[in-house]
């Protein structure tokens, strides 16, 4: 079952390549002064980090994982004066909170994978927000059901980040140089991100920043703060610099 | 051609086995909690070991002490108490017939496998059997074979690029057919070994290992009545499909019972005990299991169920099976179904309920609204009262 989905990924990665993304968005209306002394709740960071196989395959690699956790975190800690507001990690849940924290996490990564897929990119466009598409509002919500989250009484905003790396393996390289050398575009490699912020009293999606083709090597102490500044950059009420384009 | 040479050796060398008793290998001895090594290994761990963390915390799973302990406890019955202290079982509420094993000791034991299992022994096949994947560390080899699967299918793409012409696309549609080939046919290995392991843990254990064999048997028996409903012709449990992940049916239930130890044949099954842990679960994993849409598979099960006795919760799945069908025949079979579930529970809300459904649609509505009225009675709060007293007359309603 689980090797269906990765044929049909090996014959994708060996016809088309993945064009570079980057899109954000703010609900309109909507304003983060930097300094306002709003509470920002981070929920635990979705990160996962491992080789691509020649076939591209994803390969688990649990030692850059952990490196890759440790390193956002410490660039977030980092980032934290910079974002103007203060960013407190969200308290661990038990029983009926974990579930109720576990459906919501569930929610906010389809909610954004919609916006990802039906909103931001060319292509896709769900019938109900092509009107959204054209005045530029973006209008998505994860239900009131957020204000009950664990430590969300005394927060004003939720942050959602997820990151999946995949780093492109030695066989992988190879064959992508022969590849090239028959006219075949082979991609190495997969670096997505994503963070959004949710109002904790409507549950409205506030900001989203995705990127399919993230810059920094998160397995690498620099490489996360520059991850890290890049998914943050966008940011409502934020001073980050942006960073330069390669 | 060599390979269902191969394959025809592993089933006569089988069948040739029968009788022999010294055919089955005994489990490997326990090496004490084991620990992942390697990159692939320890990374399959952490991904597993993040899924089990959301699955701790998921709304699918049962969370009920007293049934997850007692399966607990037969997994440790049949593997020994060492072996499964490795384990953490979970019931996850998904009505088919499965069971999985993670790399990290995540069982998930699906709660349509308990309307299909009708004893410990039974049930410990199932159990033993995915131990066996464990045990065998089965997922870490299974990814290996798919990377250097893939990895091959890659290169052959490439350079079929590199020289593109009919012959050589002609080639990578044969390199891709016997890649997908041996994938699917490793995966049938690793199951055939889980088995051979799962019997062999049966046959050291308290409980029967006949009992193997016969979970298949069921089976087979199920998903005839089925495709038999569904106006389909006679599976044919013993042919090898091209993307089986599992041998067949007929092939399994044949070796687990040549496998079986015979002098074993008098030992429990564990039927009673099995029979008075599940009674209060039964009903909610029934009604998930009427909502399926598989009538004949249902009536199967609910009478299979139904050998052991009938009691209410049995009749009024039946009744339900038959008024979601909805023919007018249906709703008249529905009835008496209903009528006996009262019969034996006059206190069962949801059968007034149903029964007085079926009465409306079949031409007796003054005995379908008494029926309801006395839904009503029973369950004065319940959420679609307010639609049912429609369908009583005015002056039965009150103001």
């Amino acid at each position: 079952m689980i090797w269906l989905a990765i044929v049909a990924s090996v014959s994708a990665a060996v016809t088309a390549p993945a064009a570079a993304q980057e899109r954000s968005a703010v609900k309109q209306g909507f304003e983060l002064a930097a300094k306002s002394n709003k509470k920002i709740l981070l929920f635990r960071p979705a990160v996962r980090v491992g080789a691509q196989s020649t076939g591209g395959l994803f390969e688990p690699n649990a030692e850059w994982t952990e490196q890759a956790k440790a390193n956002i975190e410490a660039a977030l800690h980092q980032f934290q004066e910079s974002l103007g507001n203060e960013v407190v990690a969200a308290p661990e849940a038990y029983g009926d909170d974990a579930r109720n924290l576990h459906e919501h996490m569930a929610l906010f990564a389809a909610v954004s994978q919609s916006v990802i897929e039906y909103q931001f990119f060319v292509g896709n466009r769900l019938p109900t927000k092509k009107r959204d598409n054209k005045t530029q509002v973006f209008d998505w919500s994860l239900g009131k059901g957020v204000a009950g989250l664990p430590g969300a009484a005394d927060a004003d905003y939720g942050l959602f980040i997820y990151n999946r790396d995949a780093y492109g393996s030695t066989g992988r390289k190879v064959l992508q140089v022969f590849a090239a050398m028959g006219g075949v575009s082979v991609t190495s490699g997969e670096h997505v991100g994503y963070a959004g912020l949710v109002d904790l009293k409507t549950g409205e999606l506030l900001w989203l920043n995705a990127d399919a083709a993230m810059g920094g090597d998160v397995r690498e102490k620099d490489g996360s703060e520059k991850r890290v500044r890049q998914l943050l950059e966008d940011f409502p009420g934020s001073d980050i610099p942006k960073a330069v384009a390669e | 051609m060599k390979s269902s040479a191969a394959l025809l050796l592993l089933m006569l060398g089988v069948t040739c086995g029968r009788g022999d008793a010294q055919t089955t290998p005994l489990p490997p001895p326990y090496a004490g909690a084991y620990q992942p090594q390697g990159v692939d290994e320890i990374g399959l761990w952490r991904e597993d070991d993040e899924s089990e963390r959301q699955l701790a915390v998921s709304n699918l799973v049962v969370r009920d002490e007293k049934l997850t302990a007692y399966v607990k406890q037969v997994l440790c019955d049949t593997v020994g108490e060492d072996r499964c202290k490795s384990v953490r079982v979970y019931i996850v509420r998904e009505p088919t017939f499965n069971a999985t094993m993670s790399p990290n000791g995540t069982m998930r034991v699906f709660s349509g496998l308990f309307l299909r299992v009708h004893s410990e022994a039974e049930l410990a096949a199932v159990l033993g059997h995915e131990f066996g994947h464990f045990e065998q560390r089965h997922s870490l080899a299974d990814f290996k074979s798919l990377r250097s699967g893939t990895d091959v299918l890659a290169w052959t793409a490439v350079l079929v690029n590199l020289a593109a012409s009919y012959n050589t696309r002609r080639v990578y549609r044969d390199v891709e057919l016997s890649v997908y080939g041996h994938l699917y046919r490793y995966n049938r290995d690793q199951e055939r070994e889980a088995d051979r392991l799962g019997i062999a843990y049966l046959n050291k254990s308290r409980l029967r290992p006949q009992a193997a064999s016969l979970v298949w048997q069921n089976i087979m028996a199920e998903v005839e009545v089925s495709a038999r409903h569904r106006g389909l012709k006679k599976p044919n449990f013993n042919v090898i499909a091209f993307t089986a992940t599992h041998p067949p049916h007929g092939e399994r239930a044949n070796y687990l019972s040549v496998l079986a130890l015979p002098e074993g044949a008098d030992r429990d099954s564990g039927a009673d005990r099995y029979r008075a842990m599940l009674a209060p679960w039964i009903p909610l994993f029934l009604e998930d299991q009427v909502r399926l849409n598989d009538f004949g598979g249902s009536e199967y099960l609910i009478e299979a169920l139904a050998q052991a006795g009938w009691t209410a919760g049995l009749w009024f799945a039946r009744g339900e099976l038959y008024r979601n069908r909805g023919n007018q025949r249906d709703l008249v079979q529905a009835a008496d179904f209903y009528a006996r579930a009262i019969e034996i529970e006059s206190g069962m809300a949801d059968a007034h309920r149903g029964l007085g459904l079926s009465l409306m649609k079949t031409g007796r509505p003054s005995d379908g609204q008494k029926a309801l009225q006395a839904y009503l009675d029973l369950k004065p709060g319940a959420s679609d009262a307010n639609m049912i007293r429609m369908m009583l007359p005015k002056e039965v309603t009150g103001p």
